[in-house]
């Protein structure tokens, strides 16, 4: 039984999640009591149906001539590079030609970053690849930005494919007990973990390591700009075998989230 | 030939496929961008990585949780405000563009799919309509609304929230 006081609390911040403008903070709160709460699952289901058709109110305009074939000739283009982009195939490499994103000042980058070298990545299968890629990209990566917004809308079905078998979420503090982000857990058909950090840990970019008793391993890069950040990658290791995870930023700032003790069995 | 053949075409490498649909589309896509980042140049380049992403994820695509139309105004949108964020000087007056989006004066350009949410976006108070606008359509967090139009946190988020709320009852009304 959910206490709906903390659905109350939540309700606000929900509306931010629906709409896709929710800080990481806020969305971290919220992605953690979707975790245990099906009636604010289904609010949020709503919610982002409404936000999503409000989209529909932009006026039309004709784009420049030569819109369509510019298009078509980036698509041919990536097409050589490699194979085609459905659901099964694997993520595309960095679009040379995508619209330049350059990072905000320490800002995070738009663009989605193969984990070219993790030795945890693997192949996709089928179903985990439709998920991930919803949520920014199969075996990435994922930052902050639009994927990371993603992630709250990919949620709702989360749950409900890749054989998954549930969402465990944990506090990241810092060396004096503060707490200063989330780290969410899925595991899944392809397990993953994804950070976030508020807007009170020092800028910067830090390296996300998840640690089992058969060693650690780097699984992502999470900047923070002034407004936090987030980053998470996929893991072969089961999340309850996972004790903790690290992220070491700037100068050696070390924060961390203990998860042997209260990870789902 | 339905959205949904056509992203089906596009998850199999058909560019026949996707020529369709971009035509189809672009106007939409278009036009969403430039509300967004309000310079032509920058819109255009905004709405070819929408649909380059499209084409990315169209075998991700699920009809029961969307339509096409909305799927794909959702990765435009994101495109544009990853594009604010990096480019604040893009950002100028968007509480201005929220008023203008349901101005009677764009209805000429309106999609027919639209009638019904820009009726019901009207029947809000227009404190709460813009602030709707703001957060789907730029991004911003109750903060940034607040800061902009210079309301107290909790009103923007009782805004957002209650705008929502009230569309979501409207729209069922309706569909109804």
């Amino acid at each position: 039984m959910v206490d709906p006081t903390r659905c109350g609390e939540v309700a606000d911040a929900l509306a931010e999640v629906a709409t896709g403008a929710a800080s990481g903070p806020d969305r971290a709160r919220v992605l953690a009591h979707l975790a245990d709460c099906p009636d604010c699952r289904r609010e949020l289901d709503e919610l982002t149906r409404v936000a999503d058709e409000v989209l529909l109110v932009a006026p039309e305009h004709d784009p420049p001539a030569g819109f369509e074939g510019a298009v078509l000739a980036r698509i041919a283009a990536l097409s050589a590079q490699g194979p085609s982009s459905g659901a099964a195939a694997p993520p595309p490499p960095p679009d040379p030609g995508a619209l330049p994103l350059p990072p905000a000042e320490g800002g995070p980058d738009a663009v989605v970053t193969p984990l070219r070298s993790r030795r945890w990545r693997r192949a996709l299968p089928y179903a985990a690849a439709a998920v991930i890629a919803g949520l920014g990209g199969a075996g990435v990566v994922w930052q902050a930005t639009s994927d990371d917004r993603d992630l709250a809308a990919g949620y709702r079905e989360t749950l409900d494919v890749a054989n998954g078998r549930y969402f465990h979420a944990a506090p990241i503090v810092d060396d004096g007990g503060e707490q200063v982000g989330h780290v969410f857990l899925y595991q899944g058909e392809p397990s993953w973990v994804f950070t976030v950090l508020d807007d009170t840990v020092e800028q910067g970019t830090y390296d996300v390591s998840v640690v089992t008793e058969d060693g650690t391993e780097t699984v992502a890069e999470c900047e923070v700009d002034q407004t936090g950040g987030g980053a998470g990658g996929t893991i072969d290791a089961d999340i309850y075998q996972i004790e903790r995870v690290d992220l070491v930023g700037p100068g050696g700032t070390t924060l961390a989230a203990v998860l042997s003790d209260d990870s789902p069995p | 030939m339905s959205d949904e053949a056509l992203l089906a075409g596009m998850a199999a490498g058909d560019a026949d496929a996707m020529a369709a649909f971009v035509r189809r589309h672009q106007g939409r896509v278009y036009g969403l961008a430039l509300s967004v980042v309000g310079v032509p140049a920058i819109a255009e380049e905004v709405a070819q990585e929408a649909f380059v992403r499209a084409w990315r994820h169209a075998g991700n695509y699920d009809a029961r949780r969307a339509q096409a139309s909305t799927w794909l105004l959702t990765i435009t949108r994101n495109v544009a405000i990853d594009v604010l964020r990096v480019r604040r000087e893009l950002t100028v007056e968007p509480a201005v563009v929220a008023e203008m989006l349901i101005s009677t004066t764009n209805d000429s350009d309106r999609v027919a799919d639209s009638e019904r949410i820009t009726t019901a976006l009207r029947a809000l108070p227009r404190e709460q309509a813009t602030a709707v606008l703001l957060s789907v359509h730029f991004g911003l967090t109750a903060r940034e609304i607040s800061e902009q139009q210079q309301i107290p946190l909790g009103t923007a988020k009782t805004r957002i929230r209650t705008g929502l709320s009230r569309l979501r009852a409207m729209l069922e009304v309706s569909h109804g």
